[in-house]
């Protein structure tokens, strides 16, 4: 999975490739994990995502819930498949998803 | 280049010349003994020559005197004279004897007291005298007590008296003297006095003095007593007689010389009057017996010795230093091109084989070692080029023969061909070179196996690579077309097309129906397999042969058929079975073949496989082995009970609307059922495993095994990446919670109908997933948990989810249409 961060004063987009699952979930984590400070405004570019699993959706979970405190997270590009996960697992709820 | 003092050069040298000192060392010394031999002789003979005519005038003058003196006294003895008588005797013997001896200076006579003439009493001595101007009648008197006259008259025989000077006669005198005598009454020689011829030796010196001697020597005469008594002028001076002493030289010290107990003649080293050393000639005057002598002083005698010495000395060294030149260039002109070709040799026992070998021109011994040297360097090149060419292909063909075995299937696991109704083994022992025996086994569905063996023509690369062509093609033709016949067909017209080569393969296959036993086979060229049933009686399986593959292109291949029944094993084999030879050139032979398999065939297709081998080794001994020795061996077990395929689903009966997933799963599995044989056999399932140790990496290696099976169904993309998202939360969860160590996954697909069914095997603790609760999907983001979000994503998107403890493993199967 290839990670691609693009800062923006306060706003930063995370652009995804490949697969976020249980083995290249870590790799977001230690993306964000601690480095959000400051960060008004989080935006997560899934156009090119091919898939994401439970280990993935914990960190969007995580991430959501900073930026509940700090500001705004919106999820973007987003494919049919993937939506139909968010829906599946009420993530549509809480996730802004563009 | 230093002087080597180990070489071969100084070391030659040393020895040449340790040979020529000891043969000039030889020369010196037997040349010096002959000089010094020869310088004797010439001296001795010079001493002679100059003696001789001295000594024999010496002993005829005193031999004259002697005579003279016998003479006188017989006359004297025999008349009785008187006084007068006498005196004129004496006068006129004097007379007569100075007219015969000139050296006569005096004759003596002396009676003994009361014997002499006229019977005076007492002594009576006369003496005529001549004084160098007239003769003299003298008397004398007290003479009993000289030496001269009492060693005669005790004597009683005539002698040379030591020359003295005289009483009468002042100037020295040898005198002889003769004892007279006179019958008594009794007719016995009574002696009565003395005669004496007294005789000058002053003449002795003169003569002595004008003899001429070389080499600065001078003669000298010595009387009994060793006085001497004449010698030159010069040796004299300021010496008296007394001091002229001869001495000999014996080792370091001097004695006086004494002729006594020597010979008559003889040469010595000694010294006169104390002079200097001097080679001294001795000879007998044998009438005085004295001794004459002729002196050289050594160091004139020496110097001819010590001047042959130094010139034979001089030729010696001047010899010996030529052969020392010649020795060193001969011995340089050897060692130098042995010690250049020695290092060249190091240089190549380095592996420089471009060492240039000096260049010795000529013909003798060390050109011809450095021109076979050169033709060794030469060759040793050539050798070493061709090894490594060797080396090289030896390593390439061993490279080839292991990528060439590693493309046969080892086992029926690797080939996912194994199942109850039949046991498989293959073997295969390639000979040293690459040969072209291939063997080949694979389910073409669930319930046909093929299994193929051939041999491809001659050895080498070409042959392995044909094989690998002819083996692919045939692998692909079959599993395609279903049809042995036509897979052989289409195999030789694709191999025989592009034959520039004129390869040609024998194949045999065939398609056993597991489910019946029965095969259709076809047979190119290829010796029929041996069939062994189960009562135990073996023969080759009937079976008519077409022309080999890649002969011709057209050739139409007669599909065959044979039931096996249950038990049966056909024994698949290559000609490196039947025609290896032992060392008496027989061969192994096919009725040697059969006798074993009949004998040994109930033992597994393994056990079959490797009882051949021994018997093929027990055969041949050590002949080395020459041909590819390939067999395949299959055991018909035939269908003891029928083989049951299990579905499994969960519905949720709570939910009315879904009671009919329940009737389509069934359906689904029992319609293909109802179709016809063929269709059964086209749908059937397709199964796949793969065993992995549970490390979180492994992940990736199921889910690129899943997704190369799926890919080519061609199912919806969508499916795919949720049948990725189930093997991503499923693994994850043996992986975190299991415990397990080793999982296996185990995918299933239907093509007809695009499922596909993944079972996860783990040895884990036992943990149903079904059985959590769902998650709250409903609570806002602060409260929510992830755990369980996983297994709920997998039910939710897979068509069914379910799981069993199976003994101590856990089972999870999901199910998902694509």
């Amino acid at each position: 999975m290839q990670i691609n961060k693009t800062n923006d004063n306060d706003k930063l987009t995370i652009a995804l490739e490949g697969r976020l699952d249980t083995l290249t979930a870590p790799q977001l984590d230690a993306e964000i994990q601690g480095k959000l400070d400051g960060v008004k405004s989080l935006v997560f570019d899934f156009k090119k995502l091919d898939y994401i699993s439970s280990a993935g959706l914990r960190i969007l979970l995580m991430a959501q819930k900073i930026m509940n405190k700090q500001g705004s997270m919106v999820v973007k590009n987003a494919s049919s498949a993937i939506k139909e996960i968010f829906e599946v697992t009420g993530f549509c709820d809480i996730l802004t998803i563009e | 280049m230093g002087f080597n003092f180990r070489g071969l050069a100084f070391k030659q040298s040393l020895m040449i010349l340790a040979a020529i000192t000891i043969v000039f060392g030889m020369i010196f010394g037997i040349m010096s003994y002959k000089t010094q031999e020869m310088l004797n002789r010439m001296t001795v003979e010079n001493g002679e020559e100059t003696s001789r005519a001295n000594v024999n005038y010496i002993d005829k003058l005193f031999n004259a005197g002697k005579v003279v003196g016998e003479d006188l006294a017989t006359k004297i003895s025999e008349h009785s004279m008187s006084k007068e008588e006498l005196d004129d005797f004496l006068l006129q013997s004097l007379f007569n004897a100075r007219s015969l001896i000139p050296q006569v200076v005096a004759v003596v006579v002396a009676y003994e007291p009361g014997m002499g003439p006229e019977n005076t009493e007492g002594e009576y001595m006369r003496l005529a005298r001549f004084d160098h101007v007239d003769t003299k009648l003298v008397s004398g008197a007290n003479y009993q007590d000289k030496e001269w006259y009492y060693s005669v008259r005790d004597g009683k025989t005539s002698r040379w008296q030591e020359p003295f000077i005289g009483e009468f006669v002042p100037e020295p005198i040898a005198v002889y003297t003769v004892p007279l005598f006179k019958k008594d009454k009794n007719g016995e020689d009574m002696l009565i006095g003395v005669l004496a011829v007294d005789m000058s030796i002053e003449f002795l010196k003169d003569e002595v003095g004008s003899i001429p001697v070389s080499n600065s020597g001078f003669a000298l005469i010595t009387t009994t007593k060793n006085v001497a008594v004449a010698y030159p002028k010069s040796l004299a001076e300021g010496k008296r007689n007394r001091d002229i002493i001869v001495r000999e030289k014996r080792g370091q010290k001097q004695v006086e010389f004494d002729r006594k107990g020597r010979d008559s003649s003889g040469l010595f080293i000694g010294t006169v009057a104390g002079g200097e050393e001097s080679a001294i000639y001795y000879t007998t005057i044998h009438s005085t017996n004295w001794t004459f002598m002729v002196v050289w002083p050594i160091q004139k005698y020496l110097e001819d010795q010590s001047l042959m010495r130094q010139l034979f000395l001089i030729l010696s060294l001047g010899g010996y230093g030529i052969i020392l030149v010649i020795i060193l260039l001969i011995s340089f002109r050897v060692a130098k091109p042995l010690k250049d070709l020695a290092i060249a040799a190091r240089k190549l026992g380095r592996g420089n084989f471009d060492v240039a070998i000096p260049k010795i021109t000529g013909h003798d011994e060390v050109a011809e070692f450095a021109w076979a040297f050169s033709n060794m360097l030469t060759e040793l090149k050539d050798n070493i080029e061709k090894q490594k060419d060797m080396k090289r292909i030896e390593r390439e063909l061993d490279l080839a023969r292991n990528i060439q075995l590693s493309m046969l299937p080892g086992e029926e696991r690797e080939e996912n061909s194994d199942d109850d109704r039949h046991e498989l083994a293959p073997f295969l022992l390639p000979a040293k070179e690459v040969g072209g025996d291939f063997y080949d086994f694979f389910k073409i569905d669930n319930d046909h196996l093929c299994v193929v063996i051939g041999d491809v023509s001659g050895k080498g690369v070409a042959a392995a690579l044909f094989m690998m062509v002819a083996r692919i093609i045939l692998r692909t033709m079959t599993k395609n077309l279903k049809s042995i016949s036509e897979a052989f067909n289409k195999t030789n017209y694709a191999l025989a097309k592009r034959n520039r080569l004129n390869m040609f393969v024998t194949v045999w296959a065939g398609i056993i129906d597991l489910r019946t036993g029965h095969i259709d086979f076809a047979s190119a060229g290829h010796n029929p397999p041996v069939l062994r049933h189960k009562d135990g009686t073996a023969e080759f399986i009937p079976s008519k042969s077409s022309v080999v593959m890649a002969a011709m292109e057209d050739t139409i291949y007669k599909q065959q058929s044979y039931d096996l029944q249950p038990g049966d094993t056909l024994f698949l084999y290559t000609d490196g079975v039947t025609e290896a030879t032992n060392s008496n050139n027989v061969l192994f032979g096919d009725n040697r073949l059969l006798e074993i398999i009949r004998k040994g065939g109930e033992q597994s297709p393994a056990d079959t496989c490797a009882l051949v081998k021994k018997e093929i080794d027990n055969f041949v001994q050590d002949v080395p082995q020459f041909d590819d020795i390939t067999m395949l061996a299959v055991k018909f077990n035939g269908i003891d009970e029928p083989v049951w395929e299990r579905y499994e689903k969960t519905i949720d009966v709570s939910d009315n609307g879904k009671s009919h997933a329940l009737k389509t799963f069934v359906e689904d599995i029992l319609t293909p059922m109802d179709g016809a044989k063929k269709m059964q056999m086209q749908d059937a399932w397709e199964r796949y495993e793969k065993i992995v140790d549970v490390i979180p990496e492994n992940q990736d290696i199921l889910t690129a095994f899943v997704e190369g099976i799926l890919a080519p169904m061609e199912g919806s993309m969508k499916s795919q990446m949720q049948i990725n998202i189930a093997i991503d939360e499923i693994y994850s969860n043996i992986v975190k919670f299991s415990g397990a160590t080793e999982v296996t996954l185990i995918v299933e697909i239907r093509k007809a109908t695009l499922s596909a069914r993944l079972t996860f095997i783990d040895n884990g603790k036992p943990y149903d997933p079904i059985k959590q609760a769902d998650p709250d999907i409903t609570l806002p983001a602060e409260e929510r948990e992830v755990g369980g979000l996983g297994i709920f994503i997998v039910k939710k998107t897979m068509d069914s989810v379910c799981y069993r403890r199976n003994g101590d493993k856990n089972e999870l199967a999901i199910t998902k249409t694509l």
